[in-house]
């Protein structure tokens, strides 16, 4: 082989390699979410059942926790699961200088985000259900009497709610898990 | 005979590329939908439902549960406002004003997200507690050694991460409208 041919050759196989490259480094960004056993939600999971309102440990030094927690800020998690039918969720407020409530699918994206400025009476309220349960609920709306609930739809059947109290105090964090502990998810019946 | 094993070195040299190449940029940080400010980025899209697959992959893989954009604005630096990366032996001074904001805390973390265990025991500040001057600016200080006035310890990590936190800040929604001016400056002092 002359040296010409030979560096053709070269180049075709780094032009393949290359190739391949793009497409591993495409199908590992894209795959990550489908297969991650490490994810908030199976961090979550671990913790305890469904519908269960488990506070958080206080951000600190050390792996197991959730990375970029804040420690200045109280949170509780309930897991939900769809697939027996809506949830609802109440998260009472008012003590905490800050707290908010957010929604989250079970492949991690952000659902539904509320703030205690939303809250009517000191309370943070709304109802999680599936596009199929939400249908079947907007056909036995009242069109006189409209719902005063909050609806929001999860992607997926599964997924979790997060409420996070703010302390404006490190003597105040215990009072802010204290807010965050108020969080209750509970299965909401059809309308019949 | 060579053929074949040109194939192979040409399969496996795309696969280590593809490889190598997903995991420099999740450690380094999504590429996408960063907005920078100064010293700091902001992963604009990280707390919404339309998050990019880079963000996405990266939150999946760190188990972080993302600030959602109703609730706030999480900003982390690298480096300083010269483009220096953060360095434990140096001495920084952050502020003096922060965009508006109902609450904010800034804490200092690991490459991997989480507090660095301190003999003081302080892993960051809340906008409700820290010293300021007349005209509410204020000046913390990020050094290894203990400094006066706001002190925020660097503690044993060799490279570290600042992280602002902008909670019920009207600029959530809009994280291209936060001015460089807006955001504290991170300015070196000093080095050991």
């Amino acid at each position: 082989m002359r040296f010409g041919e030979r560096l053709a050759s070269a180049a075709g196989h780094l032009v393949a390699a290359l190739i391949i490259a793009a497409l591993v480094h495409l199908i590992v960004i894209l795959v990550i979410p489908l297969v991650a056993p490490r994810d908030a939600y199976a961090r979550l999971a671990a913790l305890g059942p469904i519908n269960a309102t488990i506070v958080l440990e206080r951000p600190g030094p050390g792996e197991s926790r959730l990375p970029f927690g804040d420690p200045a800020l109280a949170s509780a998690f309930c897991r939900y699961d769809l697939s027996t039918g809506p949830i609802r969720v109440k998260a009472p407020t008012g003590r905490a200088a800050f707290a908010s409530l957010s929604f989250h699918s079970r492949r991690g994206a952000v659902l539904y985000a509320l703030t205690d400025r939303a809250a009517t009476h000191g309370l943070m309220e709304a109802i999680v259900m599936t596009p199929a349960q939400l249908r079947e609920f907007e056909a036995h709306d009242d069109e006189d009497n409209p719902s005063q609930d909050l609806r929001i739809v999860s992607t997926t059947n599964e997924g979790f709610v997060l409420m996070r109290a703010f302390s404006e105090l490190p003597s105040l964090y215990e009072g802010a898990e204290d807010e965050v502990d108020g969080l209750a998810c509970a299965p909401e019946p059809m309308p019949k | 005979m060579t053929s074949f094993i040109k194939v192979c070195l040409t399969c496996i040299l795309g696969l280590a590329l593809g490889i190598w190449s997903s995991r420099a940029i999740l450690e380094r940080g999504a590429p996408f939908g960063v907005v920078t400010i100064g010293a700091w980025r902001v992963a604009a899209k990280a707390g919404s439902s339309d998050a990019d697959p880079y963000t996405r992959a990266e939150l999946e893989r760190s188990g972080e549960i993302p600030l959602a954009l109703g609730e706030g604005l999480q900003l982390v630096a690298r480096r300083d406002d010269e483009g220096r990366r953060l360095d434990a032996r140096c001495v920084y001074r952050v502020g003096p004003h922060t965009p508006a904001a109902r609450y904010w805390t800034l804490s200092l973390v690991d490459r991997k997200g989480f507090p660095v265990e301190n003999a003081a025991g302080r892993y960051g500040f809340r906008s409700s507690e820290i010293l300021r001057e007349g005209d509410g600016a204020f000046s913390i200080y990020v050094s290894a050694t203990a400094h006066s006035g706001n002190w925020l310890p660097i503690g044993a990590a060799a490279p570290f991460l600042l992280v602002l936190r902008l909670y019920d800040s009207p600029l959530s929604a809009t994280a291209g409208g936060i001015e460089r001016s807006a955001a504290p400056s991170i300015q070196r002092i000093g080095c050991a």
